[in-house]
């Protein structure tokens, strides 16, 4: 198939050579683009994007249908190409996520995907996603190609074939750390904020005496316990983590020697215990409901939103927008001094880690009928602004009002139920920021503050171009996934029977029966072989 | 009768193949649907077992990919779960079979003693209901009911007067599962359950019930002289079915009530929820398929055994 169409295309293209005159008009309206007349478009296809995301129902899909239109004529002429969108709902998104790629029915095209929280290398391994040349890639995808520098391919490479197309163009930063009352931190004496577990502590023990009204201090469904334990332990080391090896991250270097691998939880025993001691507190302190564990219908989120909840432990990109006075965040409209701060993991000790570039990405499914046409309309609403701005913000004046080129403003009369496309169409795999509008109604200042800090201290994510081959460490790293899932849901919410220091060695002495010795030791293997000694 | 049945059985077996075919087109006809639903969901991925030994690749399938042997089984063994995994699966199961049966033949012969029609219809409607209910919602009445901080159980309580620290914490303790569970399963099961019994209360024979009255016998007596010696096959085919699938948990029971509590796992934990949190993050068909594999032999080797051993005592219930 892939073979036919270049061969069709090669001659096409010497065909085409001795009446290029007649092309030039084409060329004119952009020159990336200009090869694309080349291309045999002449059978109209129907592109499928698959995206984690909520199906929106009622009137948001109606909109949603109304941009798509729009978006598909655009399409439909530049490329003779439509794009559907397939959502995977958010419950159950990992497994629903996988099982439609395994699937491999052709049902879907273009699948966005992420190397540390959606499994794009397991899934380029078992065969999900199709391999991209060089020659496809400058061919279909040329303002993509042009736009991502060498070194940066090199990292969606995995046994020396490019899989991922990543969105490395686009400022943003999802660290964790928690999202918190910043007018009530205030009341609490912290005049500057919470900067440090000890000061959320502070914090909590204030908001408990002074806000009884609060349905919880923090409505947490019980999930949170790898963040929550890997955030204890940036702030408190220079420890880094190598992403996508489990959920918990427990592999990796220091700031200072990267490359030498080891697991801090099982060397940061004093650290640990510390922790267990601390969320005991917490516990006993009504931080969380009683039955954290089993508390799944918690929205906490939108409790913070309405002010029912003086926390929300998330990362720095959903704190941008809880900062900021929109429409969605009732805090503001309800009280005029009400201020959200943060406090990111790692801020102690300044260790923080830039986003990996494949923390977005986009990949072609090698089941995909037509590879060529989806890197087309992929580089389109990557590339091109009308298309960018459609698919990502909707129809203007509709869903959004350009401020001063840079900006983006709610128009009159607008509804974030039903009108907020770009939280629909969940494109998180190919934002740049030449093409981006940001939100006008966000606390810029308050947010370029925080960001300035970050570039002070951040540094680059080390293992970029580390895909780990776990085929023969995954039964061991499966069950240390398992026990780290039991025992921190224990630790991390202070729900362990006994002492602290009991349950922290009877958790590593856990890890260490289900072989995490022989995990890490593989993995320096592995990384020596690429990085060196 | 006997040689009636032995009179057909001769005759058959002088017809060919096809002829016994047309002979028995109708009744064929009848099984048709069962057939096809046996070969398509039980036979024909029969040789997909296969992916339990290999190294499970999407473009490359299942009989393409690359072979290696017992390693997708070595997870199970190797987390060194795999006993308290078993031994709660089949506790639970024989919890579930024996007093969901018990149950079910209780609530039959009690059925059939009602007199009153309505009533019987209206109860049975009742104890019917709970079956149709998802587990999903039968989890969130759990915990509506037994949460610490907002739970009808603990409101109750506190009404009452009683103190912060009695108050009831099942969430926290392990132990109190076992009796919860078994209760919401018979809750659930046993107004379906007990149709089977009821329906063949209604297959015996009158004329033994009428004799039995001539003969003066009481209620009791009906019951435990008539009633339950003729529900004994019924009884013992019905175990043997359950016993077959005796390592198979209830997923959705426990997934939905238990969710991903992990201070509960040491009572709580089953085979299946064990394996959907171990092969969910990193969806690996093959070690799923290896602990299918690894329970459908086990299940297979306890009804053979239970088949044999009841053969031995009683051959007409055997089921082969």
């Amino acid at each position: 198939m892939k073979k036919r169409t270049i061969a069709l295309l090669m001659s096409a293209a010497m065909a085409t050579s001795m009446i290029a005159a007649t092309l030039t008009a084409c060329a004119e309206e952009g020159d990336t683009w200009a090869n694309w007349a080349d291309v045999d478009t002449s059978e109209h296809v129907v592109i499928t994007y698959m995206t984690t995301g909520d199906k929106p129902e009622g009137e948001a899909l109606e909109n949603l249908n109304a941009m798509m239109d729009q978006l598909n004529a655009i399409l439909t002429e530049k490329v003779n190409a439509e794009l559907a969108i397939q959502f995977i709902s958010w419950t159950d998104y990992l497994s629903n996520y996988n099982l439609t790629l395994a699937s491999m029915d052709g049902s879907v095209d273009l699948v966005g995907t992420a190397s540390d929280w959606l499994d794009a290398w397991p899934n380029a391994k078992n065969g999900a996603f199709l391999e991209l040349s060089e020659d496809m890639l400058q061919t279909y995808a040329p303002a993509t190609w042009a736009s991502v520098p060498a070194e940066n391919w090199e990292m969606c490479k995995y046994d020396g074939e490019i899989y991922l197309m990543p969105e490395d163009g686009y400022t943003q930063w999802t660290n964790h750390g928690f999202a918190y009352r910043l007018d009530w931190a205030r009341e609490a004496g912290l005049e500057n904020g919470v900067h440090s577990w000890e000061d959320m502590t502070t914090y909590f023990q204030h908001v408990k005496e002074a806000h009884p009204e609060l349905k919880y201090m923090w409505d947490s469904d019980g999930t949170n316990y790898a963040t929550m334990v890997g955030g204890w332990i940036s702030s408190h080391s220079n420890y880094i983590s190598i992403d996508g090896l489990n959920s918990g991250a427990m592999w990796g270097g220091t700031k200072e020697t990267p490359y030498t691998i080891y697991s801090p939880y099982v060397t940061d025993t004093d650290s640990l215990v510390e922790f267990a001691k601390l969320m005991k507190e917490w516990d006993e302190l009504g931080v969380w409901p009683t039955d954290v564990l089993n508390n799944n219908g918690a929205d906490n989120r939108m409790e913070f939103r309405s002010g029912q909840v003086a926390a929300e432990q998330h990362h720095t990109q959903t704190w941008a927008d809880l900062c900021s006075k929109n429409e969605a965040n009732k805090i503001y409209q309800d009280d005029e001094d009400a201020e959200v701060g943060f406090f990111y993991f790692g801020e102690e000790t300044g260790n923080l880690t830039s986003l990996n570039i494949t923390h977005g990405a986009m990949a072609v499914s090698a089941a995909s009928e037509n590879p060529e046409r989806a890197l087309m309309v992929y580089d389109l609403i990557r590339n091109d602004q009308a298309c960018y701005r459609l698919f990502n913000f909707g129809i203007e004046g509709v869903s959004y009002e350009v401020v001063d080129d840079v900006y983006k403003k709610e128009p009159e009369g607008y509804n974030s139920d039903t009108q907020n496309i770009n939280g629909m169409t969940n494109f998180w795999w190919g934002r740049n920021d030449t093409l981006d509008l940001k939100n006008s109604t966000n606390n810029w200042e308050a947010i370029n503050a925080l960001y300035a800090k970050y570039d002070e201290v951040a540094q680059p994510y080390m293992y970029g171009q580390f895909v780990a081959d776990v085929d023969s460490i995954s039964s061991q790293i499966n069950n240390i996934s398992e026990i780290h899932t039991n025992y921190m849901k224990q630790i991390a919410y202070g729900k362990y029977s006994g002492t602290a220091e009991e349950i922290v060695a009877e958790y590593q002495q856990a890890l260490i029966d289900a072989g995490i010795e022989d995990v890490t030791a593989e993995l320096q293997a592995q990384i020596t072989e690429l990085y060196g000694e | 009768m006997k040689s009636k049945k032995a009179t057909v059985k001769y005759r058959a077996s002088n017809l060919t193949f096809w002829q016994k075919v047309y002979k028995y087109r109708v009744l064929l006809l009848m099984c048709l649907p069962v057939i096809v639903f046996f070969f398509a969901f039980s036979y024909m991925p029969l040789p997909g077992i296969w992916v339990a030994f290999v190294k499970y690749n999407y473009r490359k399938g299942i009989f393409g990919s690359k072979f290696i042997g017992f390693d997708n089984f070595k997870f199970l063994f190797t987390s060194g779960k795999l006993s308290v995994l078993t031994r709660n699966t089949i506790l639970y199961n024989v919890a579930f079979i024996l007093l969901g049966n018990m149950l079910a033949v209780f609530v039959a012969i009690l059925l059939n003693e009602v007199r009153c029609k309505w009533f019987r219809k209206v109860s049975q409607t009742m104890m019917f209901l709970p079956y149709f209910i998802s587990q999903v919602l039968v989890g969130y009445l759990v915990f509506n009911l037994l949460n610490y901080d907002t739970g009808l159980v603990n409101s109750i309580l506190k009404s009452l007067g009683v103190a912060e620290e009695n108050l009831f914490q099942p969430y926290s303790d392990p132990n109190v599962w076992p009796p919860i569970l078994i209760l919401v399963y018979l809750w659930q099961q046993t107004g379906y359950n007990s149709v089977v019994y009821f329906a063949s209360i209604m297959g015996i024979d009158g004329e033994m019930m009428e004799a039995s009255k001539v003969d003066g016998a009481n209620g009791f007596q009906r019951i435990r002289y008539i009633i339950l010696p003729s529900l004994k096959p019924t009884i013992v085919i019905l175990l043997l079915f359950a016993l077959g699938g005796i390592v198979k948990g209830n997923f959705g029971l426990f997934y939905n009530i238990i969710g991903t509590n992990s201070l509960l796992y040491d009572t709580t934990d089953i085979i299946e929820t064990y394996v959907y949190r171990a092969t969910m993050t990193d969806f690996n068909f093959s070690t799923a398929s290896a602990v299918g594999l690894y329970q459908s032999v086990i299940g297979f080797v306890i009804v053979m055994t239970v088949n044999f051993i009841v053969k031995k005592i009683e051959p007409d219930y055997s089921l082969f």
